[in-house]
């Protein structure tokens, strides 16, 4: 007899502007179990906490607590079911204390006014719970960020949860306290508590949870018990998908002269890695989010602060300054966020498109709009972008604001490409017309770098892949070598010799 | 080939005029004024016209500036104190041997595009919000009038600006006619070069521009020093029109300088507008001072009728944007 779920969503979908994000996912929590909720980036893991934390509505399904089912939830009838949530981004205001973060929303009261002795009292509780001996009177600004994070768990315990959903608790964490999360999470097992728990770190998972749900794309690929699995199996588990034919044909290059080299480069997160980009092909840079592959992108493109010990850019010596100085020395740029980085959304699309030459151009030189329109025509052609080029780019599908992103450096014809996950949030039909776009400059002769939280992309389209981690490059794989495996693997598995050490 | 230009820009048609911000500023202006000259006589005559452009010709001249760091993103507080600094310093670095005045003019305007370009400088660099600069910049500017100047009126010995101020072409103010020869320059400016499109640029999206090669902090700079060389313009016009310049004169076209660019269609929040909208802002703007004078009320009620007046056309042209 398995004892009753607490929580149990059953078919729930979700789409963003059209794109599906999770569809048809069913998932159970049940007291006294830890779950580990498994996935890459962007197969929906976020979102599906989302939904069952009432922060977001589902499209479809329903969400089914203790036998009563809801369409949706909202925040506050998730927080009296008793579900309490540790975000991956940390919740917590920076200038209040960490008694004051703790309780922020669910502070004791005495009169109407605030009772602090009491909140005092039960702040340290929960500090104990997890470790926590800084006075409490600390604003949580002043703390490190392993520490903010034991703040954000013990914010969650504070309201005493019946279930407990943690999103990479420990990617922020030393050793010894995620030893300490360790013994809390086994703790709150026996007294019943419901945990779902959200890690890459795959020993950390085979130690701890007792089942698995895994998120592919979206869909869940696995519903299982942990018994009888070991990490190679997860692995199979988390990236086993048929590419089908949505990636052209790959072929090499005949041209491999190195065009930009750097050793000792630094920039951000970066410490010290060398790089070589060659002419012809696409050097992807895979790894969990935020490993320090935009630092790369906008410390190569002189829009990060960045040292190099060496640096060569298309025969020219040390790094770019600055952005213009970057441009004119053939490199472009394409970021991840299109909207904040990429577009100026408000204005038409051929305008766009004619960005970056109004950046180069004199300043009071005299445009030539029917030079412009001309242009803009061309591009429009060449990257199928249809109709109206008036309109504004926001009235645009992802997939066709991120051509656009694209079309604008064209003109200039940057033989050195960075891009930033151009496919994410793209439809799957714009993704193939990039992917053939890609390859076709690498053909020509273009170095183009691809960063991507899509690892099929990397391994269907790169020539090399660089997998990032915490700031370094910790594997350099070649053609050969390049399977979602190996790119996992290599994601993953130093971190786990690191935990053990 | 051309048959797909076509589609892809579509032809010019009337229902775009309806759309066109600044044709409807200029339409209400125009309705306005037959209302009024029908109304009251005397309104709509030749004079009374001409004296209302000359009005508009100095809020016009300062709205220029405030047009171009509107549209970039930003706002100058510091414009009323700059007309300032120029309508009392034209006088005070009168040289002997500069019998036209031309070189006091020309030394004013370098240093009104200077203190502009000194709020660049803030703005750019020291990331100073453009609200903060350009007030700190104004309060600046305030106390070193009052050391110099003190509390009295400084009269101009300069004949170009006397001429510049009482002079007409073919029954034309000079000064209009300055308006209308530099609101050309500013008008091509903004839409026909690419300093122009830099501005729209860094107004809707300074992140995105600054990553596709724009140089966002030398056209920052640039544009507040327009923005000063726009205003000590202005003020060295309002000294031509008054013979005297004192400490406050420019006060007034601070807000009035800001009222006209949204009259005009322009949004507070940047990226889009333009200069073809500030004009008939500007008009419009005097028109209503004009036509609450001759209502017979206290100053105080006055001010109250006109701030509720701008208030309420900022409401219906900002419904007439929504409405898009």
């Amino acid at each position: 007899m398995t004892p009753q779920a607490i929580i149990k969503a059953n078919g729930l979908s979700k789409s963003f502007f059209g794109n599906p994000v999770l569809q048809n996912v069913s998932i159970a929590l049940e007291p006294g179990r830890i779950h580990a909720l498994l996935g890459e980036n962007g197969a929906g893991k976020s979102t599906l906490i989302n939904l069952l934390s009432g922060a977001l509505a589902p499209d479809g399904g329903e969400i089914e607590i203790d036998g009563r089912s809801h369409r949706r939830l909202t925040p506050s009838e998730a927080r009296r079911a008793g579900i309490a949530v540790v975000q991956q981004e940390l919740s917590l205001t920076s200038d209040l204390s960490i008694a004051e973060n703790i309780g922020l929303g669910a502070y004791p009261r005495r009169f109407g006014l605030i009772d602090y002795k009491a909140l005092a009292r039960k702040a340290r509780e929960v500090c104990d719970l997890v470790g926590l001996e800084e006075n409490l009177s600390t604003p949580v600004g002043d703390l490190p960020l392993g520490r903010r994070q034991m703040v954000e768990i013990a914010k969650a315990l504070f309201r005493k949860p019946r279930i407990l959903v943690l999103d990479e608790p420990t990617s922020s964490l030393s050793a010894h306290e995620a030893q300490t999360l360790t013994r809390l999470l086994q703790r709150l097992r026996a007294e019943g508590t419901a945990i779902l728990y959200i890690s890459h770190r795959l020993n950390e998972v085979m130690r701890l949870c007792e089942h698995v749900t895994v998120l592919k794309d979206g869909k869940v690929t696995a519903d299982r018990s942990l018994q009888g699995v070991d990490a190679a199996g997860l692995v199979r588990l988390m990236v086993g998908r048929d590419p089908g034919d949505l990636f052209p044909h790959w072929t090499p290059s005949p041209e491999r002269q190195t065009i930009v080299e750097v050793t000792g480069f630094s920039s951000g997160l970066l410490r010290d890695i060398d790089l070589e980009i060659k002419r012809g092909e696409i050097l992807g840079l895979g790894g969990l989010v935020g490993q320090g592959q935009e630092d790369l992108l906008l410390g190569l493109y002189g829009a990060l602060p960045a040292s190099a010990r060496r640096a060569v850019f298309n025969n020219v010596a040390g790094l770019p300054s600055s952005v213009s100085r970057a441009n004119a020395l053939g490199l472009a740029y394409v970021p991840a966020d299109r909207k904040r980085e990429g577009l100026h959304l408000i204005h038409s699309i051929a305008w766009n498109m004619m960005l970056p030459d109004f950046g180069k151009a004199r300043g009071l030189s005299r445009r030539d709009p029917a030079a412009e329109r001309k242009l803009a025509t061309e591009l429009a052609d060449r990257l199928s972008i249809k109709g109206d080029l008036t309109r504004q780019v926001q009235a645009l599908s992802g997939g066709n604001q991120q051509k656009v992103a694209l079309a604008k450096w064209m003109p200039a014809d940057p033989p050195i490409l960075l891009l930033n996950d151009p496919t994410r949030g793209v439809d799957v039909e714009t993704k193939r017309e990039i992917y053939v776009l890609l390859r076709r400059f690498a053909a020509q002769g273009k170095a183009i770098v691809l960063s991507s939280s899509d690892t099929p992309e990397l391994v269907h389209l790169c020539d090399r892949v660089a997998v990032m981690r915490e700031g370094g490059i910790a594997a350099l794989l070649e053609r050969e070598k390049i399977s979602e495996e190996a790119i996992v693997a290599a994601a993953m598995g130093a971190e786990a010799a690191k935990v053990a050490a | 080939m051309n048959q797909a230009n076509h589609s892809r820009f579509p032809a010019w048609s009337p229902r775009a005029l309806l759309r066109n911000r600044a044709f409807l500023t200029v339409a209400i202006v125009i309705l306005v004024w037959v209302v009024a000259g029908f109304a009251k006589p005397g309104f709509g005559s030749y004079g009374h016209l001409r004296y209302l452009l000359e009005l508009a010709a100095v809020i016009g001249l300062v709205a220029i500036g405030q047009t171009y760091v509107v549209i970039a993103g930003g706002i100058d507080l510091s414009v009323g104190a700059i007309v300032t600094v120029s309508a009392v310093g034209v006088p005070l670095v009168a040289l002997s041997g500069d019998g036209s005045g031309t070189f006091a003019v020309l030394i004013i305007l370098v240093a009104a595009t200077s203190i502009g370009f000194l709020n660049g400088l803030g703005v750019a660099y020291l990331r100073i919000h453009p609200m903060i600069m350009t007030l700190a910049m104004a309060t600046f500017l305030q106390g070193v009038l009052i050391l110099i100047a003190g509390g009295t009126a400084i009269s101009a010995q300069n004949p170009l600006l006397a001429w510049l101020g009482n002079a007409r072409i073919i029954g034309i103010p000079a000064g209009v006619l300055l308006w209308a020869v530099v609101s050309g320059a500013a008008l091509a400016v903004l839409h026909a070069t690419p300093f122009g499109a830099r501005l729209y640029a860094l107004g809707a999206n300074p992140l995105a521009s600054a990553l596709s090669g724009i140089n966002v902090q030398a056209t920052t700079m640039a544009v507040y020093a327009v923005s000063g060389l726009a205003a000590g313009l202005a003020g060295v016009l309002i000294l031509g029109m008054n013979g005297q310049g004192y400490v406050g004169i420019g006060d007034p076209y601070l807000l009035a300088s800001i009222a006209a660019v949204v009259l005009g269609g322009t949004s507070i929040l940047g990226g889009s507008g333009s200069y073809a909208g500030t004009i008939p802002g500007a008009i419009l703007l005097v028109t209503i001072t004009a036509l609450i004078t001759v209502v017979n009320a206290s100053a105080g009620w006055r001010s109250i009728l006109f701030g509720s007046l701008i208030l309420l056309l900022l409401l219906l042209s900002g419904r007439e944007s929504q409405r898009r």
